[in-house]
């Protein structure tokens, strides 16, 4: 067995940047499973050997399908992303909300609503609104966007930080369903009859949908593609993107 | 940290038996929290009821509150409808304070913005919403299962008042809902009506409020207020409202008669008669009617079924019907008019008790005027509408007539209108004049003034010379005399002397006269001296 | 072959090996940062997330019953619980919106807290429940769709904004949605594959 390091123990330490030169000599003699033969199965950490051409590896603790990468992360990303683009433009053109009263009826798009609240003296909701309805999305779609480009181009800037990207971007995208359940608590509440009605707009659907998607796309992503082409050029890269099969037994032997 | 209790030293060991079972606090103060809550909302609820409605508008499930006096008791749980698809079945859950309104007797209806004949009534829920309102029962059963109103009742349970019932002839313009006023202030509400068993009438459910129904006893008098009272007959032009409201949506108004108290108080639902109106109302009851017949011999054009029988302006009676007859013997149509007469009218007014016209004082009465000249008579009483009524008056002129009195009916002898005699007698009048012969006067005076003409032309010119000269001669005369009489101015004074010295003599014969009557002894003795 | 002393980093396929102990630290892969679950599960003792579990669930189903925020305006009342609110969207022809909300808010969150309460209250007890491979899968699918803490902070700014136009009623939901939340956050600090370790001792003893 190939010598392996030890996982670095250090107390709570959160700091994400790192000097690059501390993390060059570690990439250069780092092993990862996929190099070593072996899988670590996601739903009970297992490691284990990887047995090829079969065609349903299974853990062998928790009996779950074993998967080396994610099947068709790229693709399935770029796909849901551009999805999300799509929905992403009548998500902040169409109304999200239509409120109906005495006084005549209103449509309100998410941008009229931010604006209303900074211009009522509302400014902390009108910063929580922003960031969550306009701020998060867009920095998911750009993010993604960026991380799938890169590692389609395999190169080797920065991983640690994009790693760290990614980390973001997982933690943050729950954050804009914000604005859908405003909105739906919004319709429930004001519902009195003939004075006030409130009705979800088309935007909800739209909005909902690239949260949704955008969700998709990141879990999509299989963020040790980052890392896979650390070590080979873009022969490997390109091989990521067929997914598993046929195994390299080329590099296990290499190495061992 | 505790995970590894096997590495770690056994001290901790103590301290670990502790800190599990407290943690179990945690989901047992939830699970706590969470009965309290459920007992709680549990415990608020109350009886479930389910109330029948023609529709469910403006009421939502889940929404719609239950409201008594304006404060909430319930709301609805779910609208469904009924299994014949007619009515709709709304399930109301109560609070558990207002457990007492499941009992019988108890009245749910839907406050809606109405207009109504108390006017607009329910605005609020514009912008509220629809709610349930109820009135409480007074029953003790307990009932689950009610049938609301569709409209909001007139009187809720526990307002202070009574309830009468009138019995009129006609509803007028009365509705449910029309106010009833006493001394033109509104007092009460119409509660309802309906049509009487026997269809001879309408029954009419009034509602007076406290304090007002102490005014209501055992005399007052009812009557429909409702709209214009415009009355055109021989008596005149008269008009009379209550108020606008009345004009709009009718009313009824009650009183009692004037000079009298209201009576005993009316106990609840105390039956009333309605009048048609004020007059109506307050009038006396009439007594026994007696039934009369006139017959006239001119045109009854004006005389109307209803029109006034008055003695001497007091109103006796009204004619019942209008005939013509056919006299067989004279050839010629009698006019017959039927009338009933009320006695007693006559007797309250008086001082004394007339005797009753079935009495034989009274039928002497009867006879006795009648010989006297009491006959009926067609006179008009109004002269722009020229309506008629019939009169009963003395004429002692009249031609002698009598009555029968045990006759039915009575049939009382007429005099013609005294109109239409002094037409008859412009008429007569008209024909001798013209009989008299005006041309032929007219043409004698236009001779005799021609001769005077003449003889003025000869008076002029003969007459007039003549008569200057001997006035002239007549002036001469006169101033002769005139100086002669002057002359004899000498003569004068002294016939004046003369007859100063004769009045002086009789002067003093009369006090010798005078003397001597009363003393006559001085003839004898001479006149006594004037004693010293 | 199984290797129980390596560890795989789930972001950049690094292979550790596990350290002895890691009490009181936690630990991190050294070349992309990102944090080893799989020895997390020795942060906390295992009852303490049974009953924290237990407790979130009992906090949820008080957050669903009960009402969150209640309006009161011009004498109009309208209250909102959190499956009324998926009631009215769905009412509203937003079909899939009022689908999502109840996924993100109610449905996952379920799920993810009956599945930890399944393996974790008979292992706590000692026994080892049936179908004890998928429930972790499970947990580990659902836990990102559940969104009580977004739905908490939208809570707020709704109430934020109604304060200004109506009377505002906090209800006992909303303070069992606070609870929920902070629970939750807890319950998302335990990693089931941690499990595994504790199975395969209850197995051997």
């Amino acid at each position: 067995m190939a010598s392996v390091r030890s996982s670095r123990v250090r107390p709570r330490d959160r700091s994400l940047t790192r000097p690059l030169r501390a993390s060059k000599p570690a990439s250069t003699a780092a092993l990862t499973a996929r190099r070593a033969g072996l899988i670590g199965c996601h739903v009970c950490g297992l490691v284990q050997t990887r047995i090829e051409r079969q065609a349903d590896p299974r853990c062998a603790r928790c009996l779950h399908v074993l998967h080396e990468r994610r099947p068709d992360s790229l693709t399935r990303t770029v796909s849901l992303l551009a999805a999300a683009a799509l929905a992403y433009i009548p998500a902040n053109l169409l109304p999200i909300m239509h409120a109906s009263s005495l006084g005549g009826a209103e449509d309100d798009t998410i941008l009229g609503g931010v604006a209303y609240f900074w211009t009522s003296g509302d400014w902390p909701l009108a910063v929580v609104v922003f960031i969550a309805s306009v701020l998060v999305p867009m920095l998911k779609l750009v993010a993604l966007t960026l991380l799938t480009a890169t590692v389609r181009r395999g190169s080797a800037w920065r991983r640690r930080e994009r790693a760290g990207l990614y980390r973001l971007v997982e933690r943050i995208g729950r954050w804009s369903m914000l604005d859908v359940f405003v909105v739906g608590l919004t319709v429930t509440l004001v519902h009195f009859g003939s004075f006030a009605v409130v009705t979800a707009g088309p935007a909800t659907l739209a909005f909902a949908a690239v949260v949704i998607l955008t969700m998709l796309a990141s879990h999509q992503f299989d963020p040790r593609l980052i890392w896979d082409s650390a070590h080979a050029g873009e022969r490997l890269a390109r091989r990521v993107n067929e997914e598993g099969r046929g195994a390299p037994l080329t590099t296990k032997k290499r190495i061992s | 940290m505790n995970h590894f209790s096997n590495l770690s030293s056994p001290e901790l060991k103590p301290r670990q038996r502790w800190l599990p079972s407290l943690i179990w606090l945690v989901p047992l103060i939830c699970a706590l929290i969470g009965v309290a809550l459920v007992v709680k909302s549990v415990a608020e609820k109350g009886p479930v009821v389910t109330v029948t409605f023609n529709n469910a508008e403006g009421m939502e499930a889940g929404k719609t509150k239950v409201k008594y006096k304006d404060v909430e008791i319930g709301s609805v749980q779910g609208i469904t409808l009924s299994e014949d698809l007619r009515h709709v079945i709304v399930r109301v859950q109560l609070n558990n304070d207002a457990a007492k309104f499941a009992t019988q007797g108890t009245r749910f209806w839907v406050v809606r913005p109405r207009v109504g004949a108390n006017g607009i009534s329910g605005l609020g829920t514009l912008l509220s919403g629809a709610y349930i309102g109820v009135d409480i029962g007074r029953s003790t059963e307990g009932q689950k299962a009610f049938i609301g109103l569709e409209n909001p009742p007139i009187v809720t349970t526990g307002q202070p008042g009574h309830q009468y019932t009138l019995r009129g002839e006609s509803l007028g313009s009365v509705d449910i809902g029309a106010p009833i006023f006493y001394h033109r202030i509104q007092v009460g509400q119409v509660v309802g009506y309906s049509l009487d068993p026997h269809g001879a009438g309408v029954i009419v459910n009034v509602f007076v409020n406290a304090p007002f129904d102490q005014y209501v006893g055992t005399n007052t008098r009812w009557w429909h207020a409702s709209g214009v009272d415009l009355r055109l007959d021989s008596n005149g032009l008269k008009l009379n409202t209550q108020s606008l409201a009345t004009v709009v949506v009718g009313g009824l108004a009650f009183q009692s008669p004037a000079g009298q108290g209201a009576g005993q108080g009316a106990a609840d639902k105390a039956v009333f008669r309605l009048a048609s109106d004020e007059s109506d109302a307050m009038r006396e009851p009439d007594g026994q009617a007696l039934n009369v017949v006139m017959r006239f011999n001119q045109s009854l054009r004006g005389l109307s079924v209803g029109a006034p029988v008055d003695l001497r302006g007091i109103a006796l009676g009204q004619v019942t019907d209008i005939g013509i007859e056919y006299n067989e013997k004279q050839k010629s149509f009698g006019m017959k008019v039927s009338m009933a007469l009320y006695p007693d009218r006559l007797s309250r007014r008086s001082n004394e008790a007339l005797p009753a016209p079935d009495t034989p004082g009274g039928h002497e009465l009867l006879q006795h005027l009648v010989i006297e000249g009491l006959r009926g008579q067609l006179r008009t009483g109004n002269l722009l509408t020229g309506q008629l009524y019939v009169a009963l008056d003395m004429f002692p002129k009249a031609p002698r007539a009598s009555v029968d009195v045990h006759g039915n009916p009575i049939e009382l002898p007429t005099v013609p209108n005294t109109l239409d005699e002094l037409q008859v007698q412009v008429a007569d009048i008209a024909r001798k004049l013209n009989q008299v012969p005006f041309d032929r006067i007219g043409a004698n005076l236009n001779g005799a003034l021609e001769n005077a003409n003449r003889l003025f032309g000869h008076m002029d010119t003969e007459v007039v010379p003549q008569a200057r000269d001997t006035l002239a001669a007549a002036q001469k005369t006169f101033s002769t005399a005139e100086s002669t009489l002057r002359q004899t101015a000498p003569m004068q004074s002294d016939i004046q002397d003369a007859m100063q010295e004769l009045t002086r003599t009789l002067q003093s014969l009369n006090t010798l006269a005078d003397y001597l009557e009363r003393h006559p002894q001085a003839l004898l003795f001479g006149k006594q001296g004037d004693k010293p | 072959m199984e290797y129980h002393r390596l560890i795989v980093c789930h972001e950049c396929d690094l292979l550790f090996r596990k350290p002895s102990s890691v009490e009181k630290r936690r630990a991190s892969c050294s070349r992309c940062g990102a944090s080893l679950t799989a020895l997390r599960g020795a942060r906390l003792p295992l009852d303490w997330f049974c009953a924290v579990t237990l407790a979130a669930f009992i906090t949820f189903c008080i957050a669903q019953s009960f009402p969150v925020i209640e309006l009161c305006a011009n004498g109009m009342t309208s209250e909102a619980t959190l499956f009324g609110a998926v009631r009215a969207l769905w009412s509203g022809n937003m079909r899939v919106v009022a689908a999502m909300v109840f996924c993100s808010s109610i449905l996952f969150p379920l799920i993810e807290l009956l599945c930890l309460l399944y393996l974790l209250v008979p292992i706590c007890t000692g026994k080892r429940p049936p179908w004890f491979n998928v429930m972790p899968r499970v947990v580990q699918l659902v836990r990102p769709w559940g969104m009580v803490e977004v739905l908490m902070l939208g809570v707020l700014v709704t109430i934020v904004k109604m304060v200004s136009m109506a009377e505002v009623i906090p209800g006992p939901g909303l303070f069992a949605l606070g609870a929920l939340t902070v629970m939750l956050g807890v319950v998302a600090l335990f990693d089931p594959s941690g499990l595994w370790a504790v199975r395969d001792e209850i197995r051997s003893s």
